[in-house]
Formats: C-alpha cells, sequence, structure tokens
C-alpha cells in the first residue's frame, strides 16, 4: 500500500508550501515518503507540480502508476494534465474546494497562505495519519489548529483514511540531493564556498551562507562564476578546503580555472548540477548531459575524478571524499549531480560517516619547493605564513619551486609528474555498486541520480518474472578494470538522462564494454519506475 | 634573482616598479612570511617570480578573485595584487569593479604602459583614441580607459596613481596604499620602452605634476583622476578616513566539530521557497 498524490498549479499558488509542510510533518511522524517537483522557470504564472509519495517502505523514486490524489491549485491547467492520470477512485482536489480552504484560512487565520497548512492537515488524514501525533510535531499553535481544521474538510468530504499508512521510517534524516551534497561538503572539511546563483545550484549556496555564522566556514557570492571558482582556488592556495558549485552554464565559465587547479596542483571541489542545456536550455528541469563535458573541461592534460552519487547516503558520502581526494592528490575533484536530485527530499535510511576530515597544515623549513618532483607525483603542499618556506605557485609551465620555465626537458618531467597521479587515483576509485541477482543474464547500468529509480525497477521486474540485475557508477572517472569485473558476458543497457549515451560511450572507450542497447531520456523530465520497467519490458521482448 | 632571468626589457618600467616595491615590502611592518602577492598574465604579472614572496601567479585577468579568496580565507595574510593594465582593466575588469566593492584590504597594483607588451604592441583598455598599435593600423577606435576615475565611482576608498619614472614618489604611494585598511587602487604610469613610442619618460616628465594632498572632496577627486593630457596629476586622489574595512574571518585550523553538525541536521529546511 501506498499513497501517490500531485499537487499542481501557477507559480507562487502554495505548491511548494504544501510539499515542505507535508513531507516536514511526515518526516517527523516517521513517514517512509520520497518528494520530487517539475517547475517552470518563472515566479509567478505558468504550471508547476510537485510530487509526493508515501509508503510503508523505503521509495526513492516516482513510481509513474496513476495518482491516489491530485490537488489543483489552479483553475484549469492542473485538471486537464494530471486528472486524466488520476486512478479510479482517486481523490480530486479541484477548484471549487481549494475555494473552500481558502476562505476557510482567510476567515479563520486572516492569511490566505494557511491553505496549504489546510491542505497538509487533509492529506494527512487521507493517509490515515494519527492526529495526535501530527498535532504533536506540528510547529506551532496556529499550524495546529489549521491541521485540524484540514482534517475536518477532509471529514466533510468523505476523504478520511481511504489509503491508511503506517509510519514505519522511524526516527530519521530527510534530505533533499543539494543538502546532502553541502552536508558531504562540511564533513569534507569544506569551509570556503564562492558561487553565482544557478538553478538547481543555488541551494548548495544558501545551504552554506545559513550555515556560515554558525561554523567556521564562508561563503562568497562572486560576480560570475569566472571569479567564484578563482575565489575558490585562492582559499584553498591560503589554507581552507573550497568548493564552488554552478550548474552547466556556470561551469563553461569556470573551465578556464579548472584547468589553473590542473596546472597549479590546487585542491578544489567542484559541484555541477546538470539542467538540459544547450546554453540556457530548461533551466528547472533535469538532464545529465554534462559528463562529456565534465571529462573534458580545461584545456591541457591533467588529472581529475568525477562523482556521480546515486541517492543521497551516496551524495554525502561522495562529497565528503571529494575533499579528501582533492587534498590528498592536488586536483581539482568533481561532483555530478541534476536538477532530479537536487530537488528531491527522501528520507536517509543508511548510515553515512560522520567524522570530519581535516586539512593537514605541514610547516617545512626555507628550502621548500611546492612542485618537488615526487614517484607518487604528489608534492608536498603547505600553506603561506606559517614558516618561512614560500608557497610558490604559478599556471605557467614550473620549476620544482614554482618559477616560470619554458625547460622542456622539465616540461616533460612535469606533465609526467601530474599525470602518474591517475595511478594512485586508479587504486582508490570508489567501485560501482550491484544490486538485484547477479545471475541474471541482463543488467542495467546507470551513473548519477538514477541509482534508486533502477533499483526500483529491478525489483518490479522481479516481481513480473523477468531477472535482471543493476550496477551504478558512484564514480564515472576515472573508470578501472576492476569496475568491469563480470560484465562482458553480460547483456547490458545503459540508462541515462540524454540524449547521446554519454557514459555508454566512455564505458566502452575505458573498459571496452559494449552496451547491447540504451534507455535515454532528454525531455527534461526524470525517469519514473512504471515507465522504466515498461521500456525495459519493450525491448526484452 | 639573476639579471639575465628577468623577462623584461632594458629600460622597461617594471624594474624601478620591482625595485621599489621590494623596499616597501621589506620595511613594511608586517613579516615577509605574511605577505602574498597574486598576478595575472602579461609582462607585469611576472613581478612576484622576482620577488621574494609566497605568490599565485594565476590566469590572465584573474588576479583579483585569487586575492579575494586569500584574503577571505586568511585575513592574517597581506594580499597584494599586481598585474598589468590588460590584465587588471581588460580581461578582469569585473573583478576589478567588484574586487573594489567587496571592501576587502586587498592592495591591487596597476602597472599601466597603456599598452600590450607581451603580445607585443596591441592597443590596451588605456590606450590614448587614435594610437596606432599592431592591430590597430588606423590608429585606436576606442576611448581610452579612466580607470581612477572608475575605480572612485565603484567606491574604492583609496585611489592613487604615480610614475615608475619617480621611484621616491612611487614608494610613498605604494606604502600608504599598502598600509591603507580597504581595497587600494594604484595605477602605476609606466613607460613601455619596445611596443609605445608615444608615452615615454620623456612624455611622461613633461606632463606629470605632483598633488601633495588627498582631495577633500570625492567628485572632485574623479574629476581629477579623469583627466589626461597636457597636465597629468600623480599622487593620491582620495583616501577615506571613514572608511569601514570588512573583516574576514578566523577559519584557518579552525574546525566544524561534530556536535555543529549534529546541530545543522536539525535545522529546518534550508530549501529556497
Amino acid at each position: 500500500m501506498e499513497f501517490n498524490v500531485l499537487i499542481g498549479g501557477e507559480a507562487g499558488q502554495g505548491m511548494f508550501s504544501v510539499e515542505l509542510e507535508l513531507t516536514e510533518i511526515l518526516s517527523r511522524l516517521g513517514y517512509h515518503f520520497f518528494a520530487t517537483k517539475n517547475y517552470m522557470s518563472r515566479i509567478r504564472g505558468g504550471h508547476n507540480y510537485h510530487m509526493i509519495r508515501v509508503a510503508e517502505r523505503p521509495v526513492h523514486a516516482l513510481s509513474g502508476k496513476p495518482w491516489d490524489m491530485v490537488v489543483a491549485m489552479d483553475s484549469a491547467e492542473t485538471e486537464r494534465r494530471h486528472r486524466p492520470a488520476l486512478r479510479e477512485g482517486g481523490a480530486f482536489i479541484g477548484a471549487d474546494r481549494i475555494g473552500q480552504l481558502e476562505a476557510e484560512a482567510t476567515k479563520t487565520f486572516q492569511d490566505v497562505t494557511v491553505t496549504s497548512t489546510l491542505l497538509t492537515g487533509l492529506i494527512l488524514s487521507f493517509i490515515g495519519a494519527d492526529p495526535a501525533a501530527a498535532q504533536a510535531v506540528a510547529p506551532d499553535e496556529p499550524a495546529r489548529t489549521a491541521l485540524a481544521k484540514g482534517r475536518e474538510f477532509a471529514a466533510r468530504w468523505g476523504l478520511e483514511g481511504p489509503r491508511s499508512l503506517s509510519p514505519k521510517a522511524g526516527d530519521h534524516c530527510k534530505l533533499d540531493g543539494n543538502q546532502a551534497l553541502a552536508l558531504g561538503a562540511l564533513l569534507g572539511g569544506c569551509q570556503f564556498v564562492a558561487g553565482y546563483p544557478m538553478t538547481p545550484a543555488t541551494s548548495i549556496l544558501h545551504y552554506f551562507s545559513a550555515v556560515a555564522p554558525e561554523v567556521p566556514v564562508h561563503f562568497e557570492q562572486a560576480e560570475d562564476e569566472i571569479a567564484a571558482l578563482n575565489m575558490a582556488l585562492g582559499a584553498s592556495f591560503a589554507g581552507l578546503r573550497s568548493m564552488a558549485a554552478t550548474s552547466g552554464g556556470g561551469f563553461a565559465l569556470m573551465t578556464e580555472a579548472v584547468s589553473l587547479a590542473g596546472m597549479t596542483e590546487t585542491p578544489v571541489v567542484v559541484i555541477d548540477a546538470q539542467r538540459p542545456g544547450p546554453a540556457t536550455g530548461l533551466p528547472t528541469r533535469t538532464e545529465q548531459g554534462d559528463l562529456d563535458f565534465v571529462l573534458h573541461a580545461g584545456h591541457g592534460e591533467f588529472p581529475r575524478v568525477i562523482f556521480a552519487p546515486g541517492s543521497v547516503e551516496e551524495a554525502i558520502s561522495l562529497a565528503r571524499r571529494a575533499f579528501d581526494v582533492a587534498d590528498r592528490w592536488q586536483i581539482p575533484v568533481f561532483v555530478l549531480t541534476d536538477q532530479y536530485l537536487a530537488d528531491s527530499v527522501q528520507v536517509m535510511e543508511g548510515r553515512v560517516p560522520t567524522k570530519i576530515l581535516r586539512r593537514e597544515t605541514p610547516v617545512f623549513g626555507a628550502g621548500y619547493r611546492r612542485y618537488e618532483i615526487t614517484d607518487s607525483g604528489v608534492s608536498p603542499l603547505t600553506y603561506p605564513g606559517l614558516s618561512e618556506a614560500r608557497v610558490e605557485i604559478d599556471s605557467d609551465e614550473h620549476t620544482e619551486d614554482g618559477k616560470i620555465t619554458e625547460d622542456i626537458g622539465l616540461r616533460a618531467r612535469m606533465v609526467d609528474k601530474r599525470l602518474r597521479k591517475f595511478e594512485g587515483l586508479r587504486q582508490e576509485a570508489v567501485m560501482p555498486t550491484r544490486f538485484g541477482d547477479r545471475r541474471a543474464t541482463t543488467v542495467l547500468v546507470s551513473w548519477g541520480s538514477n541509482r534508486l529509480i533502477v533499483n526500483e525497477a529491478v525489483e518490479a521486474l522481479r516481481a513480473e518474472g523477468i531477472a535482471v540485475s543493476s550496477i551504478h557508477f558512484g564514480q564515472v572517472y576515472p573508470l578501472t578494470p576492476p569496475m568491469a569485473r563480470g560484465l562482458a558476458r553480460k547483456r547490458l543497457i545503459c540508462i541515462e538522462n540524454n540524449a547521446t549515451g554519454q557514459f555508454e560511450r566512455l564505458l566502452r572507450r575505458e573498459l571496452g564494454l559494449k552496451a547491447a542497447h540504451r534507455i535515454l531520456q532528454y525531455n527534461g523530465e526524470c525517469f519514473t519506475v512504471a515507465g522504466l520497467v515498461e521500456r525495459v519490458r519493450k525491448i526484452l521482448g | 634573482m639573476n639579471r639575465h632571468d628577468i623577462a623584461w626589457c632594458p629600460g622597461c618600467g617594471d624594474f624601478p616598479i620591482r625595485a621599489t616595491l621590494e623596499k616597501v615590502l621589506r620595511e613594511l611592518p608586517v613579516a615577509q612570511k605574511d605577505i602574498v602577492l597574486t598576478s595575472g598574465i602579461g609582462q607585469a604579472a611576472k613581478m612576484p617570480h622576482y620577488l621574494p614572496y609566497s605568490y599565485f601567479n594565476g590566469l590572465h585577468g584573474r588576479s583579483l578573485p585569487l586575492a579575494v579568496g586569500i584574503k577571505l580565507a586568511r585575513p592574517d595574510l597581506t594580499v597584494i595584487a599586481v598585474s598589468g593594465d590588460g590584465c587588471h582593466y581588460g580581461e578582469g575588469g569585473n573583478h576589478f569593479l567588484h574586487t573594489i566593492r567587496r571592501r576587502l584590504d586587498i592592495t591591487i597594483l596597476v602597472c599601466d604602459n597603456k599598452v600590450y607588451g607581451l603580445t607585443k604592441g596591441q592597443s590596451s583598455p588605456t590606450t590614448d583614441l587614435g594610437m596606432k598599435n599592431a592591430l590597430d593600423p588606423q590608429g585606436n577606435q576606442n576611448t581610452s580607459f579612466s580607470p581612477l576615475a572608475v575605480a572612485l565611482v565603484a567606491g574604492a576608498p583609496f585611489v592613487a596613481r604615480t610614475f615608475a619614472g619617480d621611484p621616491q614618489h612611487m614608494e610613498t604611494v605604494l606604502r600608504e596604499a599598502i598600509l591603507f585598511k580597504g581595497p587600494s587602487v594604484v595605477d602605476i604610469l609606466q613607460p613601455c620602452v619596445s611596443f609605445n613610442k608615444v608615452n615615454t619618460y620623456a612624455w611622461y616628465r613633461e606632463r606629470i605634476y605632483r598633488m601633495e594632498e588627498p582631495q577633500k572632496d570625492r567628485y572632485e577627486a574623479i574629476r581629477l583622476a579623469e583627466g589626461w593630457g597636457d597636465r597629468i596629476p600623480t599622487g593620491i586622489f582620495w583616501r577615506d578616513g571613514q572608511f569601514i574595512c570588512r573583516e574576514g574571518k578566523e577559519m584557518f585550523r579552525r574546525h566544524v566539530t561534530e556536535s555543529a553538525v549534529a546541530r545543522l541536521l536539525n535545522k529546518p529546511c534550508i530549501m529556497m521557497r
């Protein structure tokens, strides 16, 4: 048993408020739920909708099945678009009922925005949430009154408890993908973040600016993304683990500084929250279209690592790890996420490492050489002002002590030194995660945000008697031969939110793995479990 | 530094700038280890290589965001960004405006020879209208950028001009700029002996005069800073005695604690709404 609701309307009509209030209470009550949204790049008007799934087991994807309830905050558009997908016997809350709720909000609370709390009470009643428990976790007295009023409307309209669900998630944390990344960055010891607002990365910046007054971290809003990544590099050079976060268009401006990080061997982490391009594209929708771009960003050749987490737990652990890898190998490390993961609120069931990592600050003498050539390719790293050791950093090809050089022999040795890091990076690569029956001949391959949608599809297919397993790559670069173990003789279906199968091509190039099929989606929407099952079924006949 | 390792032309204005900067920094009441230079690309941007301090020689136009990052991360460091007119005013023009606006204690030194040197003689933002250059055989079609007037309008609390041919004046101005607490901008007029045959040492000596005091009125400072031609004032145009510098936060070697993270996890949703 589960419950799926869609709340639609024009931007500014309060759907997001319903999502925020409802998910907050669901979480406090200990329900398993998943919430995501589909919104337009505008502040008013248009058509936005928020989708919430409540269940008695962990859920981390849209089911794609007919809605149990559709709430239309607007007069026609939500009904026109989404009522056809309401299941038979499902509840439709249309303009007349919203009008009654708004009248109640205005009359009793002198505040039409209380409509969202009334709706929250109504939906909680619909799923049979314990009223006393809901009252207990409500934020304040007006909210308690409004939730009770919402329940009265549910009773009046015969919507009390038709989808009775029990809370089974226990005490937990709820996070969206960006909060998870920001938290992971904090755990990774990140103390400096620079950025320029760009959907869907902005909430990462919000997180840091919000926590900065309480902890020793700083967020700086840069004049552009060029400045943002250069600021992060300056802060890293000065001694702080640093990060920039943006989306593809902003990352385009950062590529010059990515190359600077590569040449100067300055540790830095960059998050690219992908959205559909090219250019401005669909600013508020999802896509996995930047893999090729991030893989090749920055002129010249230098080592890099790219992570692409597939859950909130993995977003935390890989973001945390990114800072450690960046520091130990003195390279730029990238974390690819996307609008779907960024804007999806999820219950965190797994445990994550919470020990906070720290940057070492070794002290050297006056003979310190920033670019000393070593076997691992990693030179001793320290920061200005700690001793007489001068930290000399140069974007030109440089000598071991950081001075401009055009010595061609030294140039080759410096290139070799930098690229030698790949050997160590390959050895500590994060292995992909497997799911399902490994004996199955068909393997669904994914990377980044699709992991848990794919895994639920594997389960749904098994329930239909179709045996498939899945593999998810949380590290998409570098790819190493052990990652391909056992895959060569499988029938691989590569699942990606892009039009050209970027990861499928990378698998072929780096590991010689050829996928038999691709399932691609590039209309700006995420996959749903039912949609994915349908497409896999079609391939497998 | 061996003389032959220096990439500047004999007679280049960068030599006296370097010698003066070295003297000023040596005499500064700041430990040598606590001074950090940033630079971009160009002949002037090679300056940090010829001085005994930590430095980050970054990309063309990007010395200022590097300086901002360094100063925010380490308020204890004295941060000086030194580059040329092409770097600070052209490629890095946006950073020039916004670094001034950030109210941080960063000294912006511009070795302004009104021409591109390293790329061999193209017009720069400060090249005078009509001047013939490598890519402007018919003469530069663009209005000359007025950096100090722009800096003043952007809110710079310390704005000065000095001349590479007057080391004594340069020393006073550079020292005051570095000691000033806030963003300070110094445009250092500097002949380019290889690619600027117009704005020579002699050309400047005929036109330059020293202002003894900063202006009392900011608008008068802007009017004077914009002036160019037969009479070119040098000195401190504007020094805002009331300026409140933004103080950085002490973060280096202080760490987020696990109890702080636990507290943050209980914070309500920080998403945009």
